[in-house]
Parts: structure tokens; sequence; C-alpha cells
């Protein structure tokens, strides 16, 4: 698993695309028809819903469901917009989302460089442990993790949200992956320049490892963006809902009035597809390296 | 903040002292970069050591104990939360976790059959053409990075007894369900929902070994004749045996704590069809106050995963290692 994840994002990997042999062209049409198929069903559902969101309710529920808008309207976006609430709840997810990320990839490039560049006792013995800890299921974690949350007096704050998620195992794992291959030169001629261990690491070290600062990045805030257990177990009220929990409460107040529920999944959704049509490459190589995750 | 810790001992370090020897000075240095190395780790470690390692201790010891929040302090309770749990089996139609334990298993055993094998078709198709492969890879993954919420609220209108999907049914002469309110058809409609949002992911990991596989066994199996279905049977998908058990174990773990669309979408309903051993743990914990009996949950369903897991791995993943 670990040759996986140093052998998939190499920042500059060679495209090894050479199928063995040219398929027959009618063989081509079918797998071009499934190909198409499965682009139907992927982005379908969303791009369906996006178009429903301009719709009139009425519309939203009709049997035979239309295909456009007509009457285009504008309406369902300016109800969400008018909800103080509900914009105190994208707020909410940008604080979670973006604190976490930021956190977690400073912490987590740290952690990586003394793990990966640096010789002391105990290195072993926490990165077994970093292992270890990311087999371990939040199943068994998530009563506990409550209670000493909520035993520190944070439950319904944004440390509740933040801590947890500020230095992630499968983060460090990326990050040591991708330290341990730099060349020792690269220290070694900051040394002799005088460098402190600091510059060394901020200005030399951290460079080196963009694409996997980068998949730490957008894997991060996916996660936080997304989440929707744990902000449900430890926000108590409607004012610090993160946005997927807004959805929820949102859901039950405006039970039949989809309109209002397709534009409102929306806001959860644009967002996180602008960042991945800008760093696809990222996404998915991250990914694959979080293939130890569990 | 740890954020600028190694500043002045490295510039110790940097410049020592003229009269050190060289033992000194060497074990100085290695001092100094301990410091150093845990003053980097610090702010992990505390993350690790809190809400890793403690909170899985924490959470093993808990199903020893009786906690009612506020009234009085914890009880030990030895086995008695998993004793209880173990006599509900006598008659387990009548007790909500082992009526979810049913479902997930279900659900588990549906979802990663069929999510796996899509995904390895996916990649396969993907595979086999140059042209306009990356941009249909970008398509197959959206379903992967939406939120679950946000799909979750999507599926609820397509799966609307009048919604898309009974539509698309009725174009074909089929009278579709009420999926969600029929206590049959509501768990395969999460099913499908999680086959659907998932089998992008593990399609990337197929694609990823595929595009590893040795050409030269390939090419040679094709020199001696062999056809497109035999290499596919015969050498690809042996070769690939590593990655079909990360995708089945990974899918399981997943699927085992199935929780967000539970919750969100039918909240365990109809006449508990959909309830999952998550949810279940939550309703448990946070509706009735029984953390205790909660945890003991979490451990019953923690094993079952990692049993699980084991024996995947020597069915699936020994061949490939002899």
């Amino acid at each position: 698993m670990a040759q996986l994840t140093s052998s998939s994002i190499q920042p500059a990997r060679p495209q090894q695309t050479k199928p063995a042999k040219r398929p027959a062209s009618w063989v081509r049409i079918v797998i071009y028809a499934f190909l198409i198929l499965f682009v139907i069903t992927s982005v379908g559902p969303l791009v369906f819903t996006f178009i429903s969101s301009f719709k009139t309710m009425g519309d939203v529920l009709a049997f035979p469901p239309t295909l456009i808008p007509n009457p285009f309207v504008w309406s369902n976006y300016q109800l969400i917009f008018g909800n103080p609430l509900f914009l105190r709840w994208m707020f909410n997810s940008v604080v979670y989302a973006g604190a976490a990320t930021l956190l977690n990839m400073l912490f987590s490039a740290m952690a990586g460089y003394a793990l990966g560049r640096m010789d002391f006792p105990g290195k072993n013995l926490v990165f077994t442990f970093t292992l270890a800890v990311m087999m371990i299921p939040s199943a068994i974690t998530l009563i506990p993790k409550f209670l000493i949350v909520n035993n520190f007096h944070l439950a319904n704050t944004y440390w509740a949200l933040i801590l947890p998620a500020m230095a992630q195992p499968f983060s460090v794992f990326i990050m040591v992956q991708f330290m341990k291959i730099l060349p020792k030169e690269l220290e070694e001629s900051a040394r002799i320049d005088g460098a402190t261990r600091w510059r060394t690491f901020y200005q030399i070290i951290l460079p080196q490892v963009k694409p996997a600062l980068t998949a730490v990045v957008i894997l991060t805030f996916q996660g936080a963006w997304n989440d929707f257990q744990w902000p449900l177990v430890a926000m108590g009220t409607q004012n610090m809902y993160t946005l997927p929990l807004g959805l929820f409460f949102f859901k039950s107040t405006y039970y039949t009035q989809y309109n209002l529920l397709l534009a409102g999944s929306m806001f959860n959704t644009i967002p996180i597809l602008i960042l991945f049509f800008i760093f696809q490459r990222y996404f998915i190589e991250g990914a694959v390296a979080s293939g130890v995750k569990g | 903040m740890a954020t600028q810790p190694a500043r002045p001992l490295s510039t110790l370090t940097d410049q020592p002292g003229p009269r050190l020897k060289p033992a000194h000075k060497a074990m100085a240095k290695k001092r100094s970069e301990t410091i150093a190395a845990y003053l980097f780790l610090a702010p992990y470690l505390f993350v690790l050591l809190v809400f890793s390692l403690f909170v899985s201790i924490y959470g093993i010891g808990l199903s020893f104990f009786r906690i009612d929040m506020g009234f009085t302090g914890p009880t030990f309770v030895g086995f008695k939360n998993y004793i209880q749990l173990f006599s509900q089996l006598a008659n387990p139609g009548l007790s909500d976790f082992w009526t979810s334990m049913g479902n997930i298993l279900k659900f588990t055993v549906f979802v990663v059959i069929f999510q796996t094998i899509l995904a390895l078709v996916m990649a396969l198709l993907l595979h086999s053409i140059k042209r306009g492969r990356g941009t249909f890879r970008t398509m197959f993954y959206v379903p992967a990075v939406t939120s679950s919420v946000a799909t979750s609220l999507i599926f609820l209108w397509l799966y609307n007894s009048e919604g898309v999907i009974n539509f698309l049914l009725s174009l074909v002469g089929v009278h579709g369900p009420d999926w969600l309110n029929d206590v049959f058809w509501a768990l395969p409609a999460l099913m499908l929902l999680n086959v659907w949002s998932t089998a992008a992911m593990f399609m990337i990991y197929f694609l990823a070994a595929l595009q590893d596989l040795p050409t030269d066994v390939l090419e040679a199996a094709e020199v001696d004749g062999a056809g497109r279905f035999q290499s596919f049977w015969y050498i690809t998908l042996p070769l690939l045996r590593p990655t079909i058990f990360l995708v089945v174990a990974l899918g399981t773990i997943g699927a085992f704590q199935m929780f967000d669309q539970a919750k969100f979408m039918t909240n365990g309903q109809p006449l508990n069809s959909t309830l999952t051993p998550m949810l279940e743990i939550y309703n448990e914990a946070f509706l009735n106050g029984g953390f205790g009996q909660a945890a003991a949950m979490s451990v019953i369903l923690f094993i079952l995963i990692f049993m699980v897991t084991i024996l995947q791995r020597r069915f699936i993943d020994t061949g490939s290692r002899q």
C-alpha cells in the first residue's frame, strides 16, 4: 500500500498510456457507448438538480418531470440568501474547513519533516502509531471524542470541530512519504549557508513537496466541508451548525419544498466542485494516496 | 504556538563553543536534533495522543461502565453491557441493535460487490481508450467529491414516489415503488445511492493499478496467441489481486459504518428497515443517554469489521503473495 502511494503521487510521473492493442472499431463504439452512459449517470443527477433549482415548487414536483425551468425563477436563491441562519451556516463551514485545512497542512508538514528527515529516539514508535491509528474506524472514537470535548466545555464551539482535525495521521503519512525521498544535500547546503532548521524547513523543504501539500489541502478541505457526523454530534445550537447540518435542519423545516432544498444543496456542492475542476489531478492522486486511511 | 520552535536551538548547535570535544559536540548535536524534532512534532503528537490513542482506549473502557449523564457518576458494570446485548440475540428481531446488524450485513455485501465490479468495469473501459480518458475520468469522479448530505437531499427528491427515477421506470412500463417509504425497497435504495457515490473513488485505485501493470507479461501473452478475454482473466485479474483486496477491504470498512444517508434520508425508518449500527449507536448515546451501552455496540462493530477484513485478506490477498 505504501508503494502504491509513493509511486502514484510522484510530481512528474510519465504517463504510461499504451493500450496493448487497438480495439476493433465496433468494440470501440460499444466502449464509448458505455462511457457516455456512465457520464450520464454520474453527472446527470447533479446537472438536473442544478437546473431544477431554478424551478417553481410546482415544477420541481411535476409528474412527468420537466427538463427546462418554465418559468425560470431566482426566488429559491433569493429566499435562501434572505435567511440569516443560512449565511451563518456557510460562514461556520468556511471557518471549520478553512482552519482545519490550514492547520493540518502546517502541522502535518512539520510532523512529516521530523519523521521523514530527522533522526531521534522514539521516531519509529511515532510512525508505527501513525500507521496503526489510521486503521481505527470512527465507530469506536465517536462517543469518547464527544465526551472529551464535552468535558473540556468545548462542545458547540469551533474548537470542537477544529482541534481533532488540525493534524491528521493520514496527512502526516503522505508528507513522510514525500519528504523521505528528497536528497539529503538540500539540508546540508542550507546548513552551510547558516540557515536555521525552521528556515530550512520553511524555505527549502516545503517548496519541494508542493504536490503533497496540495493533496493534503484538498483532502482535508473536502473532508471538513462535507463532514456531517461529527458536527451533528459536537454542535448543539442552530447558530453553530455547519452547512451540511444546516441542510439537515432545513430539510425538516421545508419538508415538501424541494425547490428550496435543491437550491440549498447547491451551496454545499458547487464550491467543492469548482475546487475539483481546478485541482482535479490532486483530488484524484490524493484519493489514491489516502487509500490506506481506512 | 509551536510554529517557530527550532530557531534558537539550531542556531546554538550551528555555532558550538570552540572548546567542546568532538564526542561532546556529537552528543550535543544529537540532543538538539531530538529536541527540535519533538518541537516539530508537538502539535501532531497532541492530536495523535488525545484524539486517536486516548480516545480509542477510552472508548473500549467506556463499554464497561454505566453512564447516565448528569444524575450519577459512571459505575463500573464489567461485561454487563455486552451480556445485555448478546442476550438480545435470543430474539434478534425485537432488538434494535441486532436488527441494525442484519441490515448492515445485507447492505455491505450488496454495496461492496456491486461497487467493486462497477469500479473495475469503469477503470477497464477508461484504460482501453486513449482519446478523452482524462475527461471521462473527471466526469466519473464527480459523485465522489459531492457531499453525502447534498447527494442525500438530491436522491430524496429523485426517489420520490412521483420522482424522476419512477418516471424513468414508467418509460419502460415499470410501476416503481415509493422507494424510501417502502419497508422492502428503502434499504436497496440506500445501497444504490452508496454504490453511485463511492464506485468512482475505487475506480481510481483500479486505474492506478492498471497503469502500473507490467506490459511485458501482457505482450508475451499476446505473442502466445491469448485473446482479449483470456489475457484479462488469466493475467490482468490475478495481477490486480492486491488492489481488489484493497478496494474490497476499504469498501467494507466504509459500508459497515454507513451513517449519513441513513440519518439524513430515512432516520432508520420505515420500521427500522434502514437502521444501521452507527445510527443505533448514535441514538443510544445521544437520544437515550446510554453511553456505556453505545460504547459496547461500537466495540462489537469494530471487532466485526476487524475480523471481516482479516478474512478478506486471507481469501483475496494471499494468492498474490506466494
